[in-house]
Parts: structure tokens; C-alpha cells; sequence
């Protein structure tokens, strides 16, 4: 008897895993119930925004074919809800009444958007009523809301500084929406960044058509629009951002009352060990968002510095696939092959690219310490382990901005803000935990206009002029004191120009170059 | 006696066309040939090289080409079957002596452990009739199924992905000066400019038109021709190629720049490949590549654009090929081209450049070990029945499918593995991955037989080494990049110890009592291989040397009746609906290793002076002047990192091996990646340090993306030992 998979939840990390194990259900070793709330399978939740504002389309984001899956012997339900899991029993209970029998079950339940406390929201987190014109940014649906805005031109308020916040932003302002980002703090991402490359990016945000309201405290939402829609975000300070449309951007929160309610131990998400597994349940699972890797050993290394779930899609994918393998080794090889296998790698810090096409950002890691910073320089830097180093480069006024946060030559931290070759090295610097050259410069030069013609022709009379031939200006020379006088002659004297024809050009300038010298 | 002729150049896929012509005496003037140094003085006649109108090369010639004449009269030459002694000093002996010691060799391996333990390596470049033949002989003289070839390192992963996708796989689908007229060319992994320099005509209408794209870790020569308006350059960090075609394509799908009317038309698999690329946008593949999504998103846009304006094509080459996701980073390719709707529309296509001289056709006709001519399955059992007719035989003595390349020579000397080998037209001591593996695999067989026309590294091994014909001393047929079939003439007589592939099987299969027949004679055997491939996938059965001789284009499929195919898939693809299949590709997780400890990536080339294991160019003193010695490019700041300086000796090492070689500081290759040209044996062999992993596929090699750690030679014996500075090929030579 093949055993049973329930899969709750149906996003881009459960798709992920569903994709992995579908070999597995082919053959019959696992059979896969899949129970997704939304009534469309999974499909790529980071790029609602790029929906929202009219790039792409709900087609080309879906990650899987509920169809297809059913074709390939896999159940799944849609805009179906489990409503409480049945431990005891090891069933879930579905919103349509029926109760599914489960050998192992993966909490892929995802998070969902954090409604800020403001006057004229409900608050509250399971069942938020939203007035109209007010909005998150996390499905179809709420992508929908702000593509009618952003096709009709109308003024879009982004309250949140955050990652998404700020594409959604940019991307609305590049589509033609009037838009604001309200966020507090002098310069947005928070601490992931630093100032100076907060203040860099503030500028560009701005270049970018994007009005920049920081250091804002906001307190409600007025909703004096046609049918009580809203109309304007209220600030601390008295003031009033007016728009159509609010996008609330204010983070997220992992989806854990299901493993309360069933008395799963929780953090800030489903706490699990390296093996992705719940506490005290070793047959239940949690990946994504909703899960929080903390193993219940106190003394473990790993788990000294864990945070909550990263928010990010990247190390969900990683735990989906990583889990997979382990399934399918459990029901082939049982739980003492299963224990063997290789435990879940630790994660490095994460890497946000921002997707916007106006500005370009990444960061990654700590960016906190400033190269003077002695006490920031020296924590961790016992028994032997290297100081951190810092490298900068700002130039606020062309809107570049580069830290290199090093330990021992390796990347602990990056920020780069217009400079796209320079960030996409870094990051794969980083990724790679590769060392980098002791001359930082060399990174920051990538970027420069000089980089992009290697080409530059010389005057040096051994440089070869006919790669294919091997042959200098010199001998071209030579042929041409001899008495050739066209392309065609010195192709037969030194076969300069035999090949790929690409230098008759050059040998031609060398010709005229003698005769115009014998005239003058 | 011949008197020079019309053929073609003896080196690469391009087969630029050339005229030998015996050379006036000594007294010869300022021709623009230095006589090859070499050869002081031999009575034998000299040919001279010219280059000759063709639609390939446009009588352009590499360097290559210009000096390949001074090989034929080498004082390096073998000339006489020789037999290494028990003081491992190989001895001249009779070709009598030589075909019994095969014969006996071959039937007591055989008898003690079964056919299976005698196996046959061969070689792209050998002709077609040669690659036929060899296939032929494995399987009826040898009866053993353990046959494979050097093209496995080389064109599988392309062939792999263009049979899934097409159900064909010809290199180009189409003449090559379709190219001539296209407003973008993206080339993948591909450097034109040193492997097939005339080529790079071809791509002279889309540098003009602002829209050559060439993805390269290193600026190389052709990514250079970016410069100046020709186009962009795309530097991904090495084995991340797949990545990065999954963002163009992410980019194509979602700004609506894929060519719906023909998907719905002419694919299949559509949908599933839209939903594998979803989670590539451009930022995060980014983050993978290195390559700024800026420019993936211009990338596709472009491709799109000139989809529509002047066409657009995807070519790739052995750099995004030879990995063990190479037949994938293949698919991918196509996939990209079958969303822009490129393959076989009027001016767009996609194509993979053909390496060796005879790369494609040596792919077609039983050289590999899951095949039998005509591009068949050795499975299948009605091309089983087909060419068992041909060869007049029954079908239960074709063995089954044998292994491929690397799994090939790791069994040599292992228990139910390869215990006698015959090697033709490779040198697998230098070009195959991990190449210290290999050596101590050809070191425990009982019995090697190596047929080359020099003591090349992998004849040194050789228990004996037979002396074969060279290009200009012989007749047949090669299939160029093009899929075009071209004759190769006899311009002068081989020296007298030496003998053709053809005769050496024809007199073994007799002394062997193999079934059918065996011509020494090159028409003839082409007579028969039209006759195997009718019917198949490659069709030659519609060519013939009289029509060669006249000039004609033959590309295939050219079946009897027909006038051939010079572009593929105008009617539809070669599967049974004519629908090309797009398969979703993503890339393995070895993608995103670690390059901790200050590890960097290990990639591994070309240089236009030489010409796969170097065995031929490295003997020509031209080029072997210009090209002494491996170089391993590194970037200025790497290089500083370590201390090291431009010429500095270098090591560079893994858990396989360690190379030692100068170090030539460039900004060409990325600071992360080092380069090394694979052309050059011993300390300096860069396969010493590549990994014998494979793709699943394909079989093919991980050549691209080895681990390595660099440093500057400093103890005194990592240095070479006064007296032998000079490595032993350059001493050969000078």
C-alpha cells in the first residue's frame, strides 16, 4: 500500500513539490492529495505585481495545470479550505464536509498580508474587510484591482517601504498611475540597507516618477470616494496623502493557525527541524512561508542566528525540493534510509534583486557596519576568524551607490544601487560564497563605459592585424612597401585577409596610410 | 597518379574548400607558404594550399587550413606498423606481422572473456565511408557491441536535443548563408572566430545590423565583434547557461513577444513550458548568471524583434553543450527558438555548429553505440531487419546498444569490461575528461591497437600503432555543419608503408571470418552505405560520387528520387504529428554550487592555431610557434590575489589532477573563472583536471565548469627540470 501525501496549501512552493514528487505518483509509490483555497492551481505570487500593472498576463504565471496533475493520478481540490487536521485520526477536515485520510501531510499554507492598524480598516487577520479603493497585493484578484487603476491613470498610494511595496510602486509609476510610497523611517527597506544606499535609492525612486513620502506615521484611511471608496491616507502629523487607490504593503505573516489549532508547537511560523519536520509530529511537515526551521536543540549551531521565515520565495523552492527527495526515499526506503539522508543545507542570508526596470538594486546580508565602525568590524571576529572589512563607493549624484561587507575576502553583506553589472557580480560572488579580488575596484568598473569596447584599435605594428592568418600590420606593411596596392594583392602576398574577411577594412587603412605618407 | 585536387580543408566542420596543387620546385619565390621547416629535404612532391570558391568559406582559409599541406611529408610521420617492445620502445614490423598479432589478440581476449571485451573508439573526423565501416566491423568482424567515439564529447547533447525536439538532428538545418541576411544572431557558447574563422562572413549582416549576441563567460574573439554597435555580450558565470535561457524565455512569454500563431501551428508542449519558466524573471536569473537583467530583457526583446524583421537565429556550440545539463541548456535553446518561431520559417532558424571535420556525418551512420546507419536505432528492431538485409546477414548477429564514450573507457581493464580497444581518428589520452583516469585505463588493457599517422599521445600508449592515410591521400566523403554531403580527393600517394582505415578492416574481416563483405574501396563502400541509411533519418540514398563530382548540393535527407533537403522542417518536423516538442527544462542544482576556499571555475577551449588534441597543429611549426604552450587566462585581479604575474608558471589543481602551465593575465575571462585551451598534453593537459560526470542524456562530459584552485608555482619541482623546458611536442617539432 502506497502511502498518502496531503499537501495544504497550493502556491509556488507547494507546486514545487507536487512537480518533484510527480514521478513518484506515477509510479505509484506516493499517492498526492493537493487542497489549494484559491480556485486557481499554483501560480507565481512574486510577480503579482508585474499583473497588476498590466506586464504580464494570469496565463503566462501559472506553475502548474490542475488538470494535467489530475491526468497524472494526482487529487487536488481547489477553493477547497482544510478546516482543522484530526491527529488522532491523521485525517484533515475539508471546507466541502468530506474528511481525507493522511500518511504524511506538508503545511504549505503560505502567509498572508499584514493589515496595518489604521482607522477604517477591520483588523482583523482572518477575515479582513477591506473598503473599496484599499487593497493588498498578494492573488488574482487583488492584481485585478490594481490593473484597473493603473489603466485608468489613477493616483496610487503604496503604503509600505518594503520590497514589494517599492516595485509595485516604480512599475505603476513607469505604467502611467500617479504614485507615493508612505513609509516610515528616513529611507525604505529598513534595515536591510544602509543610508547611504537608502538615500541613493530615495533619489532614483524619485527620478523614477515615484513621490517618496518617508518618515511618515499613518493613521487611518478616509474613504470620502464616489460610493465610500477611498480617498486618502491620513498621517500622524495631520496631513493627508490623497489617492484612489491604497496598496497595502505592509508585510506578511505566516498562515500557522491550522498547526495551532492542532497543537503543533509554532514561532513566528510552524517550527521544524533540518528535516523540515514539526515537533513531536514526525510525519507532518511545513515548507515555504509558513515554516520556521528551528530544531528543538538548544545547543544546535545552525539554529543559533534562525530567524523566521524569510518572506522570500528562493529557500522555499530549496526546502520543496530538498523535502521531496526525502518523501520519496521514506515511502521506497523507510524511515532508517530516510534518516540517513542529508539534512536540509543551512540557508544563506537571502538575496532580494528588486524587479523594477528604472532602478536597479540588490542586497543581501548585513550592510549595517560602516568601514570605520570598530565594534560592528570586530563582532565575531574570535578564535582566529577574520574581522569583517568594508569597501564603498558612493556617488549620489549619478545615483550609485556600492558596500562590500567582507569576512576573510567573502561577501557577508552587499548593496548595490545603479550599478547592474557590478550587483548581478556580487550577488554571484555571494551565492557562491566565492572569494573576492583583493582589488575591489575591479567590481565597481564594470559598469563603466570603458568595459564595453575591448576593441580599441592600436598603432602597435606587431599587433596582428588578420587574426585568421596570424599576420602584423607589420608584414601588411612590408608587402606594401614591395609594391601591393590593394586588399586583393596583400591577401596573396601574406594572406592577411584570407579568412573571415573582417579585417579588409583595416588592411585597406594601412595602404592608404602609406601612400598618403609617399604623396605628402 | 593524382596531380593535386579539388577538396576540402582537413580540420574543422566548416570543410573550407581548398586546391592542393603540387608546389613549383624549391626555387618557389616568395610564395606565401613557408615551407614547412620540418621537412628539410625529401624527394616526395609538395602540395600547395590555395583556398577555393565555396559557398562555406568563400575561399577564405584559417591558418589552420594554409599549413595543413606540411603534415604530409612530417618527419614525425609513422610509416610502418609499429610494436612496442617489452623495453617499451616501439619497433617497425610487417603489416603481416601486425594483422596476425590483431587476429590472435582479438580472438583470445575474446575467448577468454567474451566479444564484449574487444571495443572500438572512433573519431569524427574520420570520412564517412571510414565511420560506416567501423560501425560495420565492430559488429560483424569484432561481434562485440562496445563501439563508441570521440563525437560523444563533442555534438551528443546538441544531437540529443535536436532528435527530442525536431525528431531529426541535422547541425544546421539549413545552408549557412541563410545567415548572411539575418538581423540578429544569438550565438551560445560559441567562438566562431578562432574554431572556423571564415565562418564569421556569415555573421557580418547582423553585426552591421547591430544584432550579433553572443553569450561567453570570456570576451572571446567573437564576443569582441560586439564591440563598436555589433551587439551585446552576455557573461554568464560558467554552467549557468540553462538559467539564462530560461530568462530570455521568460521574458519572451511574458511580454508577449512569443509567436502564438505558430506555437498553436507547429508545437507541442506549449503550455508545460510556460509553466517551468515562470519562476525565471530576469532578476533572479540574475542572481544566478551574473548577467544584469537588463540585458536578458534586451536579449529577448531583440530576438523577437528581428523574429519579425530580417530574421532571427540561434546557433549553439560546444560551450553551452558540454555540460551534464548539456542536452538540456540544448532544449532550451530550441525551446526559446520555438517560441520566437524560428525553426523552419523563411529567414529565422536555430542550428548547433558543428565541431569536427566530419562531426555530423561521423554522428549518422553506426559509429555510436545505439546506432546503425541512416541515423538508426540499434533498438529498433525494423532498422535491425533493414540494414541485416543490407549487410546480407541475420539480424541476431548485430549485437545490441553498447556503452557510450566515457562509460566506454572507464570499463577499459575492469572485470566484464574493454580488455583489447582499436582507436581510430581520436586521442583520447588528451581530449577525453579526466584524462589521468584514462591513462591508467588504456595502461591495463591487454592489447591496444591506435591507427594515426603520427605517435600521437594516445599511440605512445599503444601496444601497436598502424600508419593511415592522411586527408590529401585519400578518397570519400564527409557531411559538413551544413548536413551537405563533399567529397574528399586523392592528391598525391601516400608513402609506402602506409594504409588506409578501409583496407586494414576489409584484410582483418576476412582474417576474422566476419559475415557480409568489406570493400577497401571508397565508392564502393559508399555505394552501400547509400543503401544502409535509405529509409532512415539521414538518407543518403539519393547521392552518388559522379554527382559530387559534378558539384551538386547534396543535403540530406536526399533519398533516391529526391533532390535533397537544403532546409529542414518547411513541411513540418520529423515527428509523427510534424509538430516540434518542447520539453521543460530546469536547471540541476549543481548549478548553484559553492566556490568557497577560494575556489574558481575551470572552463576549457579553443585557440585558432590548433585543432582538438593538438596531435596535428601542434606538429605544424607555423602554428605551433604562435601557440607553444597552454596558457591559462585569468583575470588581473584573481591573478593578483594569488601573486601571480603575466608569464608566471601557474599550477592548477583538484581532486583529479594538477596542471601546470603559464599563467597569461587577461580582463577577458571573469574574475571567477580561469581558462584553459585543451589542445596540449602532459602537465599542460587541461582534461587532467575535467570530470568524468556525464549528462544523463547525452553521455556527454562536464568540459565546462570543473572546481579548481590556482596558484603560482613556487617549490622548485613544480617547475620543469632544466634540460626539458621544452615540452616534448615542442621539442618534436623544432
Amino acid at each position: 500500500m502506497s502511502e498518502r501525501i496531503v499537501v495544504v496549501g497550493f502556491g509556488p512552493v507547494a507546486a514545487r513539490l507536487v512537480d518533484e514528487l510527480l514521478p513518484a505518483v506515477r509510479t505509484g509509490l506516493v499517492q498526492l492529495l493537493v487542497v489549494g483555497q484559491e480556485t486557481e492551481a499554483a501560480y507565481n505570487r512574486v510577480m503579482v505585481a508585474e499583473l497588476g500593472v498590466g506586464r504580464t498576463t494570469a496565463e503566462a504565471l501559472a506553475m502548474a495545470d490542475a488538470a494535467e496533475l489530475e491526468a497524472n493520478g494526482v487529487d487536488v481540490r481547489l477553493g477547497v479550505k482544510v478546516k482543522r487536521i484530526d491527529r488522532a485520526r491523521q485525517n484533515v477536515v475539508l471546507s466541502d464536509g468530506t474528511a481525507e485520510h493522511y500518511d504524511r501531510l506538508v503545511f504549505a499554507t503560505g502567509s498572508r498580508p499584514v493589515i496595518p492598524n489604521l482607522t477604517g480598516l477591520n483588523p482583523d487577520p482572518s477575515g479582513p474587510v477591506l473598503p473599496a479603493g484599499v487593497t493588498t497585493l498578494r492573488d488574482l484578484r487583488d492584481a485585478a484591482v490594481l490593473h484597473s487603476a493603473v489603466a485608468e491613470g489613477k493616483r496610487v498610494v503604496v503604503l509600505g517601504g518594503g520590497v514589494l511595496g517599492l516595485e509595485t510602486a516604480l512599475a505603476a509609476s513607469e505604467e502611467g498611475a500617479r504614485t507615493t510610497v508612505v513609509h516610515n523611517g528616513p529611507f525604505p527597506l529598513g534595515r536591510s540597507i544602509d543610508r547611504g544606499s537608502g538615500s541613493v535609492l530615495t533619489n532614483s525612486l524619485r527620478a523614477g516618477g515615484v513621490r517618496m513620502a518617508g518618515n511618515a506615521r499613518s493613521t487611518g484611511v478616509e474613504t470620502a470616494g464616489p460610493g465610500g471608496s477611498f480617498s486618502a491616507l491620513l498621517l500622524d502629523d495631520g496631513s493627508a496623502i490623497d489617492g484612489d487607490l491604497l496598496v497595502l504593503s505592509c508585510g506578511v505573516r505566516p498562515r500557522i493557525e491550522l498547526a495551532e489549532g492542532c497543537g503543533l508547537p509554532t514561532g513566528a511560523g510552524i517550527l521544524v527541524d533540518h528535516h523540515l519536520r514539526t515537533y513531536h509530529e514526525p510525519h507532518m511537515f511545513a515548507i515555504g512561508d509558513c515554516a520556521e526551521v528551528r530544531c528543538p536543540d538548544a545547543a544546535c549551531v545552525n539554529c543559533r542566528n534562525a530567524s523566521g521565515p524569510s518572506g522570500l520565495v528562493g529557500p522555499g523552492w530549496r526546502q520543496a525540493e530538498w523535502l521531496a527527495e526525502y518523501l520519496v526515499v521514506l515511502a521506497r526506503d523507510g524511515q532508517a534510509a530516510a534518516d540517513a539522508f542529508e539534512p536540509l543545507p543551512k540557508e544563506k542570508p537571502g538575496v532580494v534583486v528588486l524587479k523594477a526596470r528604472g532602478v536597479n538594486l540588490a542586497v543581501a546580508g548585513d550592510n549595517q557596519a560602516d568601514p570605520w565602525d570598530e565594534e560592528l568590524l570586530e563582532a565575531g571576529a574570535a578564535s582566529g576568524r577574520a574581522r569583517r572589512q568594508i569597501s564603498q563607493w558612493a556617488d549620489p549624484e549619478h545615483g550609485r551607490y556600492v558596500k562590500m561587507t567582507t569576512r576573510g575576502g567573502v561577501l557577508e553583506g552587499l548593496v548595490a544601487v545603479g550599478m547592474p553589472r557590478t550587483a548581478a557580480e556580487l550577488v554571484v560572488l555571494f551565492e557562491r560564497s566565492a572569494e573576492l579580488p583583493a582589488d575591489r575596484s575591479l567590481l565597481l568598473r564594470l559598469d563603466g563605459p570603458d568595459q564595453l569596447d575591448a576593441g580599441a584599435t592600436s598603432n602597435d605594428p606587431q599587433r596582428t592585424v588578420c587574426r585568421c592568418a596570424g599576420v602584423s600590420a607589420a608584414s601588411i606593411e612590408d608587402s606594401v612597401v614591395e609594391g601591393c596596392s590593394t586588399v586583393g594583392e596583400v591577401s596573396k602576398a601574406t594572406r592577411a585577409g584570407t579568412g573571415c574577411g573582417g579585417c579588409h577594412e583595416d588592411i585597406k587603412g594601412i595602404i592608404e596610410k602609406h601612400f598618403q605618407a609617399a604623396a605628402a | 597518379m593524382p596531380n593535386g585536387a579539388d577538396t576540402h580543408c582537413p580540420y574543422c566542420a566548416l570543410q573550407c574548400a581548398m586546391t592542393l596543387t603540387p608546389a613549383a620546385s624549391e626555387a618557389g619565390g616568395t610564395a606565401a607558404a613557408p615551407a614547412p621547416s620540418a621537412e628539410p629535404a625529401k624527394p616526395a612532391m609538395t602540395l600547395e594550399v590555395s583556398g577555393r570558391d565555396f559557398p562555406t568559406n568563400r575561399g577564405g582559409l584559417c591558418r589552420k587550413g594554409w599549413t595543413s599541406a606540411s603534415l604530409l611529408h612530417h618527419n614525425g610521420r609513422v610509416t610502418e606498423p609499429m610494436l612496442k617492445g617489452s623495453d617499451g620502445v616501439h619497433q617497425p614490423i610487417s603489416w603481416d606481422q601486425a594483422l596476425m598479432l590483431i587476429t590472435s589478440a582479438v580472438k583470445e581476449t575474446q575467448q577468454h572473456y567474451g566479444n564484449d571485451a574487444v571495443g572500438v573508439f572512433g573519431g569524427g573526423g574520420l570520412t564517412n565511408e571510414k565511420a560506416y565501416l567501423l560501425g560495420k566491423f565492430a559488429r560483424l568482424a569484432l561481434r562485440t557491441s562496445r563501439i563508441d567515439y570521440n563525437g560523444r564529447f563533442c555534438m551528443s547533447s546538441a544531437a540529443a536535443a535536436g532528435n527530442r525536439a525536431f525528431g531529426v538532428d541535422r547541425g544546421l538545418p539549413f545552408p549557412v548563408t541563410d545567415l548572411d541576411t539575418a538581423s540578429v544572431i544569438l550565438m551560445l557558447g560559441s567562438n566562431v572566430a578562432e574554431t572556423m574563422p571564415p565562418f564569421v562572413q556569415h555573421l557580418q549582416g547582423a553585426r552591421d545590423a547591430g544584432g550579433l549576441i553572443v553569450v561567453d563567460p570570456r570576451r572571446s574573439a567573437t564576443a569582441a565583434f560586439t564591440s563598436d554597435g555589433g551587439g551585446l555580450h552576455l557573461q554568464p558565470t560558467p554552467g549557468t547557461d540553462l538559467a539564462l535561457l530560461l530568462g530570455i524565455s521568460h521574458v519572451v512569454v511574458h511580454e508577449g513577444l512569443a509567436d502564438a500563431e505558430y506555437i498553436a501551428a507547429n508545437t507541442s508542449g506549449y503550455a508545460a513550458v510556460v509553466r517551468s519558466l515562470s519562476s525565471f524573471w530576469p532578476e533572479r536569473v540574475q542572481s544566478i548568471t551574473g548577467v544584469p537583467a537588463n540585458l536578458i530583457r534586451e536579449t529577448a526583446r531583440r530576438l523577437a524583434q528581428g523574429a519579425r524583421n530580417g530574421g532571427s537565429y540561434i546557433l549553439s556550440g560546444r560551450g553551452v553543450e558540454q555540460h551534464v545539463d548539456g542536452t538540456d541548456t540544448a532544449t532550451a535553446a530550441i525551446n526559446l527558438s520555438l517560441l520566437l518561431g524560428l525553426p523552419g520559417s523563411a529567414r529565422s532558424g536555430y542550428g548547433t555548429l558543428t565541431g569536427q571535420g566530419n562531426g555530423q556525418g561521423g554522428r549518422e551512420h553506426g559509429q555510436k553505440a545505439d546506432q546503425l546507419p541512416g541515423y538508426r536505432k540499434i533498438t529498433d528492431p525494423a532498422a535491425r531487419a533493414h540494414v541485416a538485409g543490407v549487410w546480407g546477414i541475420d539480424e541476431s548477429l548485430i549485437p545490441g546498444p553498447g556503452l557510450p564514450a566515457v562509460e566506454l573507457l572507464k570499463s577499459l581493464g575492469q572485470p566484464d569490461g574493454v580488455r583489447c580497444l582499436f582507436v581510430h581518428g581520436a586521442n583520447v589520452v588528451v581530449s577525453a575528461p579526466d584524462t589521468n583516469a584514462v591513462v591508467q585505463g588504456l595502461r591495463s588493457l591487454d592489447f591496444l591497437v591506435v591507427c594515426d599517422f603520427f605517435m600521437s599521445e594516445t599511440a605512445a600508449e599503444a601496444d601497436l600503432v598502424l600508419p593511415v592515410t592522411q586527408w590529401a591521400e585519400e578518397e570519400g566523403t564527409l557531411t559538413n555543419l551544413e548536413g551537405r554531403v563533399i567529397r574528399r580527393r586523392r592528391a598525391l600517394t601516400p608513402p609506402p608503408g602506409v594504409r588506409s582505415e578501409l583496407w586494414l578492416m576489409a584484410r582483418l574481416a576476412e582474417m576474422l571470418e566476419a559475415p557480409s563483405t568489406f570493400s577497401d574501396h571508397p565508392e564502393t563502400v559508399f555505394e552501400e552505405l547509400r543503401l544502409a541509411s535509405a529509409g532512415g533519418l539521414a538518407d543518403y540514398s539519393g547521392i552518388d560520387y559522379a554527382m559530387l563530382d559534378r558539384g551538386e548540393a547534396a543535403y540530406w535527407p536526399y533519398p533516391v528520387g529526391s533532390t535533397g533537403t537544403p532546409r529542414l522542417f518547411a513541411d513540418g518536423f520529423a515527428h509523427a504529428d510534424g509538430r516540434a516538442v518542447m520539453v521543460p527544462v530546469t536547471p540541476s542544482k549543481r548549478a548553484v554550487r559553492s566556490f568557497a576556499d577560494g575556489s574558481l571555475a575551470l572552463a576549457t577551449g579553443r585557440l585558432l592555431e590548433h585543432y582538438q588534441s593538438g596531435a596535428q597543429t601542434r606538429r605544424v611549426s607555423e602554428l605551433l610557434a604562435s601557440q607553444p604552450q597552454a596558457r591559462l587566462l585569468i583575470h588581473p585581479g584573481t591573478a593578483a590575489t594569488r601573486g601571480i604575474a603575466d608569464g608566471d608558471y601557474a599550477t592548477v589543481t583538484n581532486e583529479r589532477g594538477e596542471v601546470l602551465c603559464r599563467a597569461e593575465l587577461s580582463n577577458s575571462v571573469r574574475p571567477d573563472t580561469v581558462f584553459l585551451p585543451f589542445h596540449f598534453p602532459g602537465q599542460e593537459n587541461a582534461n587532467r583536471l575535467t570530470e568524468a560526470a556525464t549528462d544523463p542524456i547525452s553521455g556527454m562530459p562536464e568540459f565546462k565548469t570543473s572546481r579548481v584552485w590556482v596558484r603560482k608555482a613556487v617549490s622548485t619541482q613544480d617547475l620543469i627540470p632544466a634540460g626539458t623546458r621544452l615540452p616534448l611536442h615542442v621539442k618534436e617539432a623544432s
